[in-house]
């Protein structure tokens, strides 16, 4: 329960496994998980729907790079590249309950506690189906090699 | 079972204020996002309309886990929520060895138990910090209290990171449990990371008296409402244990009877409303309430020493049926389960810890298992056909178990506070249903942006 175990760079997926697309983030985790040897110094964490819990993921880290299922407005299956700076969050809370948090808002707080990472990367993915099921669409599931790649080449840039 | 869905667009509607008139209605536009609903319009002092409706959409994990076999179904259900994960899992487990016969050794009770601790620590301290506190200290969420209390959030935020990484030791990680199967465990802790979390439990209590003493002096800010109410939770006795895991169903009511789980429909009695889609219950009177003031109100005189003058310095004592005082029970729970913890620690090392293989073979077989969630009492049912494979299942969560409960306050504060203005009014009612640390709204967390241009 140190941090003497926490490396530089952290990759969260996010997002629920059981809504198709939504649980994109933790799909491609799971991907990544087999390139840990490839990359020793990054954490790969499937951080799942854990709202705050994200606030400690980024803490004592250089790098943060997170990925998940997001509305954006374009052709389902696109990927896009951004950071917290270039995105505002038209997501509105209702603060009655504990469960809904808002992604940008936990990289806001962390910045004013001081426990966020130099560097925050953001790939969101847009989804065609984010219904009751397993598995991913067919559209995402084509383009998961595309996602791989993506997240490498920032790993190793 | 209380449902959930996705993407949410909160208005609220501020009418204007007219002479001894309210119109207050902090409502969704869609019902695609389960949230609640408050609506309350009086004319001319009188209420034409009071409600605290629930227009969640369906989200059928009874029908997902059918046809799946009895291993799969604790993986499946913790994804019902992201907060309460574990306890969802071990409610599921408990359940399934109960269908199965299953029993399991000492050591994996202590350690589940353990385990489950952890996420009352996780959750409560949220509710209290991030939830709660910004009430208090009259911000609108917990982002502007950083700059307004920042010492106390980072306090805050170092308690529940403590809490996550406790979870991450037992469950295998901080959300969505991996260690936990029917019959045992897949992977238990070492002795000296036991003795690591004992220690940092340890330097934990006077943060977690320092988090007391800077609520205490905000109390202020808990209304005094008072509403005589039915509190139903888990009770243990031989040996008798404040308990969020063992033990039979009470309710203040119960003069002191305890159901046996299976009996739990008996309590739930669950109905069906208008004014919501989320399932309402009720026992011996048309609502209960569950959670920490209801476990409190059952077992206070089981609590640990330090939680017991938690208690006291708040004036929280049994009986209390102010359903805001809520929130400073679970700050009382915060302490037990630390403190209770460190002592279980010492027993699991002086027995010292063995290795052990959970075996289960399939069967027929129908079981109910029970849990404390951090929110209050959760019931789980399945029915398993010969090769282990789900036939039926069936979920009441706490949070439906207090729908009613909330209504009945509304309905009782509303008229004693009328003459306090709309924003007052809405303010209070806002402040009850965060009372409830009600679960909605935790199946997904999506991304919803615009790019800055």
């Amino acid at each position: 329960m140190t941090d003497t175990a926490r490396k530089n760079v952290v990759v969260i997926g996010l997002g629920n496994v059981l809504l198709s697309d939504e649980g994109i983030g933790v799909h491609i985790i799971n991907k990544l998980s087999s390139l840990k040897r490839q990359f020793p110094f990054v954490d790969f964490i499937d951080a799942g729907t854990g709202g705050m819990n994200i606030l400690h993921i980024l803490e004592c880290r250089c790098k943060a790079i997170i990925i998940d299922c997001a509305n954006m407005g374009v052709e389902p299956g696109q990927i896009k590249k951004f950071t917290p700076d270039q995105a505002v969050s038209v997501k509105t809370l209702s603060h009655y309950s504990l469960h809904e948090q808002d992604l940008l808002q936990i990289i806001g707080m962390a910045k004013r506690l001081d426990q966020c990472p130099q560097e925050i990367v953001i790939f969101g993915i847009q989804p065609e189906n984010t219904g009751y099921g397993q598995k991913l669409s067919r559209k995402l599931m084509n383009k998961m090699d595309d996602y791989i790649k993506l997240v490498c080449q920032e790993l190793d840039g | 079972m209380r449902s959930r869905a996705k993407w949410f667009f909160l208005e609220a509607v501020r009418g204007q204020q007219m002479h001894n008139s309210l119109d207050i209605n902090v409502h969704h536009l869609t019902r695609v996002e389960g949230h609640g609903n408050i609506v309350v319009n009086v004319n001319s002092g009188k209420i034409e309309k009071l409600q605290w409706q629930v227009p969640e959409a369906p989200r059928f994990f009874e029908a997902m886990v059918r046809g799946h076999s009895y291993q799969d179904i604790q993986t499946i259900v913790s994804r019902i929520c992201g907060i309460c994960s574990i306890t969802h899992s071990l409610a599921s487990t408990k359940t399934v060895e109960s269908a199965l016969g299953l029993k399991v050794s000492e050591q994996t009770d202590k350690l589940r138990i353990l385990m489950h601790y952890s996420e009352q620590l996780q959750s409560h301290i949220l509710h209290i910090g991030y939830l709660a506190a910004p009430d208090f200290f009259g911000v609108p969420s917990v982002v502007p209290l950083v700059a307004r209390a920042g010492d106390v959030v980072k306090i805050i935020v170092k308690t529940h990171r403590i809490a996550n990484e406790w979870s991450d030791l037992l469950a295998g990680r901080t959300t969505h449990p991996v260690t936990l199967i029917p019959g045992g465990l897949t992977r238990i802790p070492t002795e000296q990371q036991l003795r690591q979390l004992q220690q940092t439990l340890k330097d934990a209590i006077p943060d977690l008296k320092t988090i007391a003493d800077v609520v205490l002096s905000i109390a202020g800010g808990i209304p005094n409402f008072e509403r005589p109410t039915e509190y139903v939770s888990l009770k243990q006795t031989n040996p008798s244990a404040y308990t969020f895991y063992h033990g039979g169903i009470t309710s203040t009511d119960s003069k002191g009877s305890v159901l046996p789980i299976e009996k739990w429909h008996d309590v739930a009695n669950e109905y069906v409303v208008e004014q919501s889609t989320a399932k309402w219950t009720k026992w011996h009177r048309d609502s209960y309430a569950v959670g920490a003031l209801a476990r409190f109100n059952n077992n206070a005189e089981l609590l640990s020493p330090t939680a017991k003058d938690v208690a006291k310095v708040f004036g929280l004592a049994k009986g209390c049926c102010n359903p805001y005082m809520n929130t400073i029970a679970q700050l009382v729970e915060c302490v037990h389960v630390v403190e209770t913890s460190i002592a279980m620690i010492d027993e699991l090392l002086t027995k010292g810890l063995k290795d052990e293989k959970a075996t289960s073979t399939p069967k027929a077989g129908k079981g109910a298992g029970c849990v404390e969630a951090p929110r209050g009492i959760l019931f789980h049912e399945y029915e398993f056909d010969k090769n282990g494979n789900c036939t039926a299942a069936d979920i009441c969560i706490p949070t439906n178990q207090n729908h009613a409960n909330i209504q009945k306050d509304f309905e009782k504060l509303v008229p004693e506070i009328i003459d306090e203005g709309q924003d007052a009014v809405r303010q209070k009612l806002e402040m009850l249903v965060r009372s409830y640390d009600p679960c909605i709204s935790c199946s997904t967390h999506m991304l919803k942006v615009q790019f800055v241009r």
